[in-house]
């Protein structure tokens, strides 16, 4: 069995028949049904999602204290380091307590991505490949193939395709995913380590906005409806709005 | 560690970009599967590499080629213009071969003008009459991907709008349009078929409506099913009754103008879609399953004859994505994997579903293709015609049909 066969064993194709039932189920709405799997998804991996807010919590209650670091050694380098270190196991926190929870969630995201990709068959080929993925459910068989229209907008065509609504889905995934960045990202105690994060998180959303624009529609209200997703949890779980409302120390200069 | 998290989004960024991006518009199909017809000799084909191409029968050299070219949607890291998609198969008339693109256009090229290389004007409605007429205004939402059917002077087109057009022949101009048939998925992905001056179309919603051939208008009588239609239909004239593959995985016998279903097969449903149209032949419905098998069943009872599950090289079951053909006394089926499986309906082992004689390719086919003269045209996915003999029994050297003419 390759790999890509295993994939669809494991992960792809269940991911991929479950939205086409929830699609069946939701009034035949495709729309409904990606953002119903990407509630679902959310709430499946929040344990992880909980354990990466709390490192995220704790980055943020640390943060006067890491400014304080920052005015003290903030000539030296090497023991501006050293203490920050000293502080994260003092606290018991790990800088990448955030970052691992982010990547174990990483494939199911992807296969997320690639089930809304194949159920909206938008050519012959992917309506005909579909067929070698899909369960004999009787459910999945009268569901397909999908009715790609929802809110006015094909799901199935590109944001560019779909005029001012296109462009304001295209606003909405940048928009949500520049607070959600915002709201997650500590602001750094080095310059220019600032300097490269503000550039990353205005490129994201950008990038995001522009992919919306090239891309089916369907992915980009899976886009959207995960930041949203992300901020409310973030907000909720941290008690806030937390970096989004905090300024950069060097912004002060 | 702020070093760590920025590497981090930045390997997140790239992978996505390499995720989504050169993907030329993923709306955007390659290649297509158009399959072969041959006329007077010549085999019309289109190409993967959007050529319409036509062979001499007897030398099998390639006559002329005509590349169609559209516009590219894609992101930016290809070029300006690519190949068209062709999906359907060339359809002659008289002196001209019609074939609709994936970009939503129909085109008449002049075969006697083309076959005699005669020097064609640059512009296609100077070029012998020769036309090209795109069916709508958005080439993406008029994607023709069903066969075009040519009655009288009238040439009939499936749109992905939903709708089915009719254009004059002669001149491509537009006579009609019908309503839209599917409003829930916007696709037209089947043929209509005629009889009786009324066309027949099939959606994916599941409903069978049924058209004035001369208006497009709807006629009083239609038909609707839970799931939706796979195939194109196919009418037995005796029986006035339609045969169709559906998503649900079962084939069904509509009568025209009843509201009954004659019935569906199998009870359970198959393993998989029935997406290719049946054959009918001496009241036996013969139809291949994208679960590999192809069902031979009594047309008036539903009952099964016998089923012959094709398979790959390696002994797995392949799809029949083609539809069978039949050539006098004989049913041919070509499977995904490029099998050709040949059966005598009249032979000792007609009743039994043993094949005849049975010879790959070796390239994947997912073209319709055509038999005549003991010979069998077959489009393979690797964009070479191959033709096989079974008077012979045997292959002969594939035609590439990316070389120029």
């Amino acid at each position: 069995m390759s790999f890509v066969e295993f994939w669809h064993l494991i992960i792809g194709n269940p991911i991929l028949n479950v939205l086409i039932v929830l699609s069946h189920v939701l009034f035949g709405q495709f729309g409904l049904a990606i953002i119903a799997l990407t509630i679902i998804v959310r709430l499946v991996s929040w344990p992880l999602n909980k354990r990466q807010l709390k490192s995220t919590k704790a980055m943020q209650d640390m943060q006067p204290k890491l400014q304080e670091l920052q005015k003290k050694y903030g000539k030296n380098k090497q023991k501006l380091q050293q203490e920050m270190m000293k502080l994260y196991k003092e606290a018991g926190v790990n800088p990448l307590g955030c970052l691992w929870p982010m990547l174990i969630q990483f494939p199911i995201w992807i296969a997320l991505y690639q089930a809304i990709m194949n159920a909206l068959a938008t050519t012959p080929e992917h309506l005909l490949n579909l067929a070698h993925r899909l369960y004999s459910w009787e459910m999945v068989s009268q569901a397909i193939p999908l009715n790609s229209q929802f809110l006015g907008l094909d799901l199935g065509q590109t944001a560019l395709q779909a005029g001012v609504r296109g462009l304001l889905l295209a606003i909405i995934v940048g928009g949500t995913m520049w607070i959600q960045q915002k709201m997650t990202q500590a602001p750094s105690v080095d310059p220019r380590q600032e300097s490269t994060q503000r550039m990353m998180t205005m490129m994201m959303p950008l990038m995001f906005g522009f992919f919306t624009l090239m891309f089916p529609s369907g992915l980009a209200l899976y886009w959207a409806v995960s930041n949203i997703i992300g901020i409310v949890t973030q907000y909720f779980a941290t008690g806030g709005w937390g970096y989004l409302r905090l300024r950069s120390p060097f912004s002060q200069h | 560690m702020k070093n760590a998290k920025i590497i981090f989004l930045i390997v997140i960024s790239l992978f996505t970009l390499l995720l989504v991006s050169c993907i030329p518009g993923s709306a955007q199909p390659i290649g297509g599967w158009s399959g072969a017809t041959v006329h007077d000799n010549t085999i019309y084909i289109g190409s993967r590499d959007g050529r319409v191409v036509a062979i001499n029968a007897s030398t099998e050299v390639i006559q002329w080629s005509y590349h169609i070219t559209e516009p590219s949607d894609g992101i930016g890291c290809g070029p300006a213009v690519v190949s068209a998609a062709i999906f359907t198969t060339p359809i002659v008339d008289g002196d001209f071969v019609y074939i609709g693109t994936y970009s939503g256009k129909v085109l008449a090229l002049n075969t006697t003008a083309r076959s005699q290389n005669l020097n064609l004007p640059a512009e296609p409605q100077d070029r012998y009459h020769e036309w090209e007429t795109p069916i709508g205004t958005d080439a993406r939402n008029t994607a023709i991907v069903a066969d075009l059917v040519i009655s009288g002077d009238v040439l009939y087109v499936s749109g992905s709008d939903g709708r089915v057009y009719s254009l004059r022949k002669d001149f491509g101009d537009q006579v009609k349009k019908s309503g839209i048939l599917d409003e829930r998925h916007s696709k037209l992905w089947t043929s209509p078929v005629i009889e009786d001056d009324t066309l027949y179309v099939s959606t994916f919603d599941g409903n069978i409506y049924a058209l004035s051939a001369e208006t497009l208008e709807l006629l009083e009588w239609s038909f609707k099913l839970e799931a939706g239609f796979a195939s194109s239909p196919v009418i037995c004239e005796n029986t006035d009754t339609m045969f169709l593959g559906s998503f649900d995985r079962h084939l069904y016998a509509v009568k025209i103008g009843s509201d009954v279903l004659e019935w569906r097969f199998p009870e359970e449903p198959a393993g998989n879609w029935f997406w290719a149209s049946p054959v009918v032949n001496e009241g036996i419905v013969y139809a291949g399953c994208l679960d590999g098998k192809l069902y031979a069943i009594e047309a008036d009872t539903s009952r099964e004859i016998w089923s012959y599950p094709t398979e790959d090289q390696n002994g797995k079951p392949s799809p029949i994505v083609s539809s069978p053909v039949l050539m006098g006394n004989l049913l041919i089926v070509v499977n995904e994997s490029g099998t050709v499986y040949v059966f005598d309906l009249d032979g000792e082992l007609a009743n039994e579903g043993v094949p005849w004689w049975t010879t790959s390719i070796g390239a994947g086919v997912r073209s319709s293709f055509c038999a005549q003269e003991g010979l069998v045209y077959i489009r393979g996915e690797d964009n070479q015609l191959y033709i096989v003999d079974i008077g012979n029994r045997q292959v002969s050297q594939p035609i590439p049909l990316t070389a120029e003419a």
